[in-house]
């Protein structure tokens, strides 16, 4: 944890440029690179429960909403009305409901305090911190170890502070925001009560000591959809079938038509030579077909036209989707017609007839 | 040809314009989405990161030039020129009806005002999003209702002071001194006031968790999956409050968003399977170029105008920090998402830039595996199982959509959030208001020896049976070119259409025959050899419905070599047991093509002529716009001169001045003087054009009238027909609702005090909601009573020779369409002006 801390010190640190006349810019932004630092722990990390105390605009959480290994993320902020004009921004896009999420995920937005005892916080696995505590009054700053580190105890936490060294090269004001309450130069920060960790280990703070009053107001919460919900998961296993059943009646049907064109008129075979610049499906297809051909095939009775359900399971998306082949036949069974032994998928060869 | 061939196929048991209303039921839904014009790159507001600001931006004038299109018309006033319905535009006749409307009282407490403010900021701040940011963050206004956009604020409670000063600090420090000064205090009728209730309720539809896109609301969380078409059908509504006749109202209708479960990546996979290699990347242009996509990870639409097989998502691009990164690495680290195919090309979109001053075109490469399809294709919309798929989810009951309508009054009274948004405006969301409509009389037929009333106004084909038609040349030189898959038909029919004729009152003797390959090239070579000019049309037995036949036939036969010509599918004719009623319907239309005239309805103005006029863009040049114009040129209308031009301008049509000069001329020589009266109706206007219709069409049609006179010129009106509108008219029947009777006309409460309006219900929906079509008058000289302006366009739905029923909207305007279509779909050049005569496009 401590090292997380100094590590983020030095990431931002690292990276400003040369001191341009007055106004120095940072490139990338600052709030960029301490939410890059975030992403980066996420991406290493894969933590399920993601929290973001005093998340502002929303920002960190829109970045970290993309992350399949996040089933939870909470925002707290004190500025409601910015909540209520930012939340939407979470919510899940079309494409969320076209193309699910593996896992499902939770975002929530609370108003309310960061220092607060809240038990729908605690057993997250990271909780950043991003240019907070330099916002909190006296009062909470104390506060604000003991219900971190001491009551929340998340498995990870990231504080960051803006580092009052580099003031001197800023323009104007002595602090670099009105709301600002301190600001601390680097020895500040690391002798300061917040990066005491050790201090609070489990066994000082027992939480059941604590009334669990639930101060936050719950602004804004939404649930991504997502494959682990049973009408996204089937929405997604019918339609893999049913656009393969077609596929392969397509394919029945033009090897059908060409023998039959052949028959009737020799027709001079395609003679188009020029190179083909999209190649990309043959590895894919001959390794599709290498499953596949294990699998019975499909057939015709009649003007039916069949498909085992074996076979449709060797796709590797329904695979994906379906344990076995009893939960493919669940998933399907009330979107399609299947035989009656409930092996395969039955389709008529045609459409039925265009009159109507 | 697949669309006619299938009207023709399915006119048997459904008339073609309740076939069309379902379109364009449909139309509702996605000319928002995609499929037709402006509307697609909308849905990329949705994701605004300040949506409430966003909204009001591009609500209000001025800012990025935008107003909303439909406001626009709103402002045009033409009533108030119109002396004669400056007091009164009811009629009269017919028998009351008692109807009730999608249309909700919006109520307001007496005396009130909304209260517009300027916010000016000192220093200057260039970003929106900070302007809003510091003024949200005032108590002052924290808990009051606001509307703002970065320098308009509205309230619904006045300010204590005339000009009231707040300070500000940004992050940086920097002291901003903000001024609020009340520029206007505005009634509720006033049009800002109307865009502000707008916003309101958007806002108050994003509260019932309700997600935008383009201008409507939709419920993503229960859709209609069409999964064998992958595609995604998402319930919502278009809401709009607006002045109508005496009140604010609140219209609601139910509308789909067709979303397409299908990525640009999936569907070039099919094009590969379909096609082979060879001609996969040509196949993908065609099919892709010119597409919105929707990609995944922004929600944004992009239009692909390119493709790039060059580069691969293994490729490297500049971020706008100047570092290089490869596209596969990019969406990993961005939106943690793994592109599963590493050879595909990109697909290259060029960025309109938002700053005028930037003249620099910047391109957009997008990776065909994020994007998904969105609208439907034309070839979606010409896939008969996938449009009757999407009717069938989209098609509602008057009862189901009164039942939508009362479940989403409901819910907004029921929510908190909502039901607060409103009352902080003041607002208060009544019921639904219902109106008196009046049921016009049906017309009877005047036909060659007697005059028939129909039993149903929308199907008499079965009354025509025993009456010989008005007027038919007898069909003596004509060519029948058959291939030789359609051998065992072509003879059955021919002795079938023979047969059919005789009672009709229309001789038909044998055709030259002519048997060829079943290829395009073959019938176009046997129509070259044959055709000389005594023929009198060319008749066309298809056996595939494959459109370059059709096209091909078409454009020789309308241009190059102008006759007739009837095609007609090997598939309609094999229809078990409907050759008579196929054959008395290719009769018919064959009668037309000669010049011949069906039937006619009693018209009491004996000088008059009436006009169609019709704009539609052309499908391979989507830049050339197609104007059709269709006027009559005799007293009984019942025959036509069809004029169409391809012109570079799609907003106005700018050749009306030849065509209108081109009818009169004509009239004079059937009719020996000019028509006392001509009526002008004009179809194909979108939101927005009506200022540039009066400006611009009305002046073209005038002086063209006063050219051709010296002396009293005819009069003139011209009224502006809208197949969709927002009203909708249920009458309760039995208690439960049902569609309106035909003929219903409203011209109260649902219309607006600004024009001279009405709503007339003249085709059957035998299933869904009937779409009334709207009529709005916008120059008149005639002075009818608008009780016979009324009856006279009723009159007009009766004259579509095409079928023998009632049609949405007058015949002049159904012709002009149809001809429009066939330029514009098949032959994309202006027909020859031998053929201007006759129907020769039906």
């Amino acid at each position: 944890m401590d090292e997380n801390n100094i590590q983020c010190e030095s990431a931002v640190d690292g990276s400003f440029k040369d001191v341009t006349n007055t106004v120095i810019k940072f490139k990338p932004p600052l709030y960029r690179q301490r939410y890059q630092f975030i992403k980066d722990l996420v991406i290493q990390h894969e933590p399920k429960k993601v929290a973001d105390l005093g998340c502002g605009d929303a920002s960190l959480l829109w970045m970290l909403k993309f992350h399949k290994c996040i089933e939870l993320l909470v925002g707290v902020d004190i500025n409601e009305d910015n909540l209520q004009r930012k939340k939407y921004k979470l919510s899940p896009l079309i494409g969320d409901y076209l193309k699910p999420r593996e896992k499902t995920l939770t975002v929530t937005l609370y108003h309310g305090s960061a220092v607060e005892r809240d038990s729908r916080l605690l057993g997250f696995d990271l909780i950043a911190c991003i240019e907070l505590i330099e916002h909190l009054d006296s009062e909470d700053l104390a506060k604000f170890p003991k219900v971190v580190f001491g009551f929340l105890s998340p498995a990870m936490i990231v504080i960051s502070t803006p580092n009052s060294e580099f003031n001197p090269l800023f323009p104007a004001a002595t602090l670099r925001d009105s709301d600002h309450k301190f600001e601390w130069n680097r020895m500040q920060f690391q002798t300061c009560q917040v990066s005491q960790v050790g201090k609070y280990g489990k066994d000082v703070w027992a939480p059941a000591t604590f009334s669990m009053k639930a101060f936050r107001v719950l602004v804004y919460t939404t649930t991504y959809p997502s494959l682990q919900q049973n009408k996204y998961r089937q929405y997604a296993v019918v339609n893999e079938v049913i656009s393969q059943v077609y596929d392969m009646r397509r394919d029945l049907l033009e090897s059908l038509k060409l023998q039959d064109d052949r028959d009737l008129a020799d027709l001079p075979e395609d003679t188009g030579t020029s190179e083909p610049p999209f190649q990309c499906y043959h590895p894919v297809l001959t390794q599709l077909n290498a499953n596949m051909e294990k699998t019975p095939k499909p057939f015709c009775v009649g003007n039916v036209f069949y498909v085992p359900l074996e076979r449709l399971f060797s796709l590797p998306k329904v695979k994906h989707l379906c344990i076995d082949i009893e939960m493919l036949k669940t998933l399907i069974a009330d979107a399609v017609m299947l035989n009656s032994d409930g092996s395969a998928v039955m389709v008529d060869i045609h459409d039925e007839d265009n009159d109507d | 040809m697949s669309g006619r061939a299938r009207v023709r196929a399915r006119g048997i048991a459904r008339s073609p314009r309740a076939l069309e209303s379902t379109s364009v039921d449909l139309c509702d839904s996605n000319t928002s989405s995609s499929s037709g014009y402006m509307g697609t790159s909308r849905t990329s507001q949705t994701d605004k990161d300040d949506t409430s600001s966003g909204d009001v931006g591009c609500t209000f004038m001025g800012r990025d030039g935008t107003i909303r299109r439909h406001f626009m018309d709103l402002g045009v006033c033409t009533r108030e020129n119109l002396a004669h319905v400056r007091d009164c535009k009811t009629g009269s006749s017919g028998i009351p009806v008692k109807l009730v409307t999608n249309l909700f009282n919006l109520d307001l407490p007496q005396n009130w005002q909304l209260y517009q403010y300027r916010v000016t900021y000192n220093p200057d701040l260039e970003s929106r999003r900070l302007r809003i940011a510091l003024l949200y963050s005032h108590s002052e206004l924290f808990n009051k209702a606001k509307v703002f956009d970065g320098a308009i604020l509205f309230l619904s409670q006045k300010l204590e002071e005339k000009v009231t000063e707040l300070s500000g600090e940004t992050q940086r420090g920097e002291k901003v001194k903000i001024t609020i000064t009340l520029t206007r205090e505005l009634p509720s009728s006033s049009p800002v006031c109307i865009q502000v209730f707008n916003i309101i309720f958007k806002k108050i539809l994003k509260k019932l968790s309700m997600y935008q896109i383009g201008r409507n609301y939709y419920n993503p969380s229960a859709p209609v999956e069409i999964l064998q078409h992958k595609l995604s059908l998402w319930p919502g509504f278009a809401i709009s409050v607006s002045q109508f006749e005496s009140r604010l109202l609140l219209s609601a209708d139910v509308c789909y968003k067709v979303l397409r479960n299908e990525t640009v990546l999936e569907l070039m996979t099919g094009l590969y399977h379909r096609t082979g290699m060879s001609s996969f990347t040509q196949a993908c242009e065609k099919e892709l170029l010119g597409l919105i996509v929707l990609t995944r990870y922004n929600n944004k639409t992009y239009r692909i105008d390119d493709i790039d097989w060059s580069v691969r998502p293994t490729h490297t691009f500049q971020k706008r920090d100047g570092t290089e990164i490869t596209y596969v690495d990019y969406y990993k680290q961005q939106y943690d998402i793994t592109l599963s195919d590493l050879k595909q090309p990109v697909l290259v979109s060029l960025l309109k830039s938002k700053r005028n001053d930037n003249t620099e075109t910047r391109i957009a490469h997008l990776i065909p595996e994020l994007c998904f399809l969105t609208g439907l294709t034309s070839q979606a919309v010409s896939d008969f199982h996938m449009m009757k798929a999407l009717a069938e989810v989209t098609r509602l009951s008057p009862l189901s959509r009164q039942q939508r309508l009362a479940r989403l009054a409901d819910d907004i009274q029921r929510n908190k959030n909502a039901r607060f948004e409103l009352e902080t405006w003041g607002l208060h969301l009544g019921c639904q208001t219902s109106l008196t409509g009046r049921v016009l009389p049906l017309e009877k037929l005047l036909m060659q020896d007697q005059v028939c009333q129909p039993e149903s106004a929308a199907d008499w084909s079965k009354d025509m049976r025993t009456c010989k038609i008005l007027n038919a040349p007898s069909l003596n030189k004509w060519l029948l070119i058959y291939s030789n898959r359609a051998e065992n038909v072509t003879e059955s029919f021919l002795s079938c259409l023979r047969r059919v004729g005789s009672p009709m009152g229309f001789n038909v003797d044998y055709p030259k025959i002519i048997k060829v390959q079943e290829t395009a090239a073959a019938f176009l070579r046997a129509i070259q050899e044959h055709v000389d000019p005594d023929v009198q049309l060319v008749m066309c037995i298809l056996s595939s419905n494959q459109k370059s036949y059709y096209d091909s036939i078409k454009k020789y036969l309308s241009s190059d070599c102008p006759v007739p010509s009837q095609c007609v599918l090997t598939r309609t004719l094999n229809k078990h047991g409907m050759m008579m009623s196929i054959a008395t319907k290719i009769a018919m239309q064959v009668t037309c093509k000669l010049g011949g005239e069906l039937w006619a309805v009693e018209i009491p103005l004996k000088s008059l002529m009436v006009v169609g006029i019709d704009v539609c863009k052309d499908t391979l040049n989507k830049r050339m716009a197609v104007v059709g114009f269709v006027a009559s040129i005799n007293p009984g209308i019942t025959r036509w001169y069809s004029r169409c031009i391809l012109q570079r301008t799609t907003d106005v049509a700018d050749c009306l001045k030849v065509f209108m000069i081109g009818a009169l001329n004509k009239w004079y020589k059937y009719n020996h003087g000019l028509p006392a009266r001509i009526i002008v109706y004009r179809d194909g206007v979108g939101d927005g054009q009506l200022k540039t219709l009066v400006e611009f069409e009305v002046p073209q049609l005038l002086s063209s009238v006063a050219e051709s006179s010296s002396d009293t010129s005819s009069k003139l009106s011209v009224i502006v027909v809208r197949k969709k509108c927002m009203p909708r008219f249920f009458t309760e029947v039995n208690h439960t609702l049902q569609n309106p009777p035909l003929g219903t006309v409203v011209d109260s409460e649902a219309t607006r005090p600004d024009w001279y309006d009405f709503y007339l219900i003249s085709q059957v929906a035998h299933r869904g909601t009937v779409n009334p079509t709207y009529y709005n008058v916008i120059y008149d000289d005639n002075g009818l009573k608008p009780d016979h302006m009324q009856r006279l366009t009723f009159k007009l739905c009766h004259l579509y020779y095409n079928w023998p029923g009632l049609i949405s909207i007058p015949a002049p305007c159904q012709y002009a369409h149809k001809l429009t279509f066939l330029v514009a779909q098949s032959i994309h050049k202006e027909p020859s002006l031998e053929l201007a005569n006759s129907l020769f496009y039906l």
